[in-house]
């Protein structure tokens, strides 16, 4: 048995549960079992009611009505749900691969040259690097349509920018620690820019709206174009 | 057409009771003082309420056909200007075709909402009505409203709801006059910012950042230690989570906050108390009363019992064989 799975009030609307502390393909699917059992559950079984849960990489939240129940008794009724819950303890095979082209540096990655500086690396040995291996999307996040994906390469890992910028153009392919992503659309963000893609990470008008689901399995591409 | 945009205020946009869409990195939205909701419900008969929330300068509207609105929430001045006749939060009333309705400036909490007898007829997107701005969907095209806008009622005018007054407050969360008080437990991080964060955090009076926004409340005061004494993994986030970022200004989440963050949360505002953070405007003081997670339980039994939901929460409890 590894960890017990930490189960705590998060506000009086809310828990929080804990499977982990670091970016592990194993807790994050298991995350995702959990969220999915919780969502799924009968409501005639629930002895309150709860919303949709929302997993992050090794943690996720169950807001719940806090006119039914308080948080301890909740925090307490969902650990013991969850520890007698048979979550597999292996990763499942990752459903899907999505392939996104990018322009890698330039106007598109303004920040690739500061990358390279600060890797001791060439800019071409960036984006190769960032290109060479294949992420898992985690979860979505942040904003809308947003999908944290990892394990980018140790070579490539950087804290965030020290000051975020107050405006990210959408399509930026950014990295951040042992992180990458797609800004969706055009928000505030902290991460350096290596590219650009034209892929379209959420349109509301499709069904789903988000490109990438958690457990996806995502490959970047150089687009020489 | 029935209103007609003339000039938006400062941020106009159309919300509801929020959307169920989290997972998929949409913010819940939805009218940021939640106190107001069933307010207008009553006001205008509708289990569904929608309306525009208006920001610390409200809209004015040309009334192209003649409708009932129902006003709660901060006082912006509201009027009819030909009639010199007041709108007062906490009612309705009958505008006549060919009139203006205005509002103005906050003069006691910050935010205020405006809708029509029969709703207001925008789509769903993903089950709600609520303007995302994040995702620049939902509500009026996705966006806050501007000059020329036309809102129309969802289903049939209902003139027969003019004259009405809500009997109680026009909001829950109206701040009083001083330093208001906010009442917070524990969060997830206590332990993680240290004793020293968390004895500013508590001591503190803070002040309103006017860099506040629908996203969270951003406080000023003395300088202190920020951050967390560890590296934190992005966690999902709650409505009324105090952040403490590295430069040690505190931000207080409110309805379009990130679903998750990687900032330490080392105190939630209890329930009753985040209506009171959306009232609040740049300048005014808030400062952070320590309760436990059950004694936010009891206040919020307390609002309850104290509302018109009683019938609703017997009801339940009848469902389920326990009353």
């Amino acid at each position: 048995m590894a960890d017990r799975v930490r189960v705590e009030p998060y506000g009086d609307a809310a828990v929080l549960v804990t499977l982990g502390d670091t970016i592990d393909l194993d807790v994050n699917r298991r995350v995702h079992a959990i969220a999915q059992y919780l969502d799924a559950m009968d409501e005639g079984l629930k002895d309150f009611t709860w919303g949709s849960s929302v997993p992050a990489y090794a943690s996720l939240l169950i807001p719940f009505d806090r006119w039914e129940v308080s948080a301890h008794e909740a925090a307490q009724y969902f650990q013991e749900l969850i520890d007698e819950l048979d979550i597999g303890r292996e990763a499942e095979a990752l459903s899907r691969t999505v392939e996104i082209a990018v322009r890698y540096g330039g106007e598109d990655g303004s920040d690739l040259l500061d990358v390279s500086e600060r890797t001791g690396l060439t800019p071409s040995q960036v984006s190769e690097a960032h290109a060479s291996v294949d992420y898992a999307c985690f979860f979505l996040g942040f904003a809308p349509g947003f999908g944290y994906l990892g394990v980018l390469p140790a070579e490539l890992e950087l804290p965030r920018r020290g000051e975020p910028r107050t405006r990210v153009p959408a399509g930026s392919v950014a990295i951040a620690g042992r992180q990458t992503a797609v800004y969706p659309s055009a928000t505030p963000g902290g991460w350096h820019l290596i590219g650009r893609t034209e892929a379209v990470l959420w349109d509301v008008q499709r069904e789903p709206p988000a490109l990438l689901a958690p457990g996806d399995r995502v490959r970047f591409v150089a687009d020489r174009r | 057409m029935v209103l007609e945009v003339l000039e938006p205020g400062l941020l106009s946009t159309i919300q509801d009771g929020g959307r169920d869409a989290a997972h998929l990195g949409v913010p819940g939205g939805g009218m940021c003082d939640r106190t107001v909701r069933e307010i207008v419900a009553w006001l205008l008969d509708t289990d569904d309420p929608v309306a525009v929330e208006m920001t610390l300068l409200g809209a004015t509207f040309a009334v192209r056909e003649s409708c009932v609105v129902g006003v709660v929430g901060a006082d912006l001045g509201g009027e009819v200007v030909e009639e010199g006749r007041p709108v007062p939060p906490g009612t309705t009333a009958l505008l006549h075709a060919g009139t203006t309705l205005r509002f103005g400036a906050a003069r006691d909490g910050a935010r205020a909402y405006v809708s029509l007898a029969g709703g207001i007829d925008v789509p769903e997107v993903l089950g709600s009505r609520s303007t995302c701005l994040a995702g620049g969907f939902g509500g009026f095209h996705g966006r806050p409203l501007r000059a020329g806008d036309i809102l129309r009622p969802a289903t049939a005018q209902r003139l027969d709801l003019a004259g009405r007054k809500w009997p109680g407050l026009a909001s829950g969360g109206l701040p009083e006059p001083g330093v208001t008080p906010i009442r917070v437990a524990l969060g997830p991080h206590v332990s993680d910012v240290g004793a020293d964060a968390l004895d500013g955090l508590l001591g503190t009076d803070w002040t309103v950042d006017p860099r506040s926004d629908r996203m969270g409340l951003r406080l000023d005061g003395p300088p202190m230690p920020g951050g967390a004494r560890r590296e934190l993994l992005s966690l999902p986030m709650v409505a009324g989570a105090v952040q403490l970022p590295p430069g040690g200004a505190p931000i207080v989440l409110l309805a379009d906050h990130q679903t998750v963050g990687g900032y330490p949360v080392p105190l939630v505002v209890s329930s009753v108390d985040i209506p009171r953070l959306a009232q609040l405007r740049p300048g005014d003081r808030l400062r952070f009363d320590g309760v436990t997670i059950d004694e936010a339980f009891r206040l919020g039994m307390a609002e309850l019992w104290a509302s018109k939901d009683v019938e609703d929460l017997f009801e339940r409890s009848l469902a389920k064989g326990t009353a």
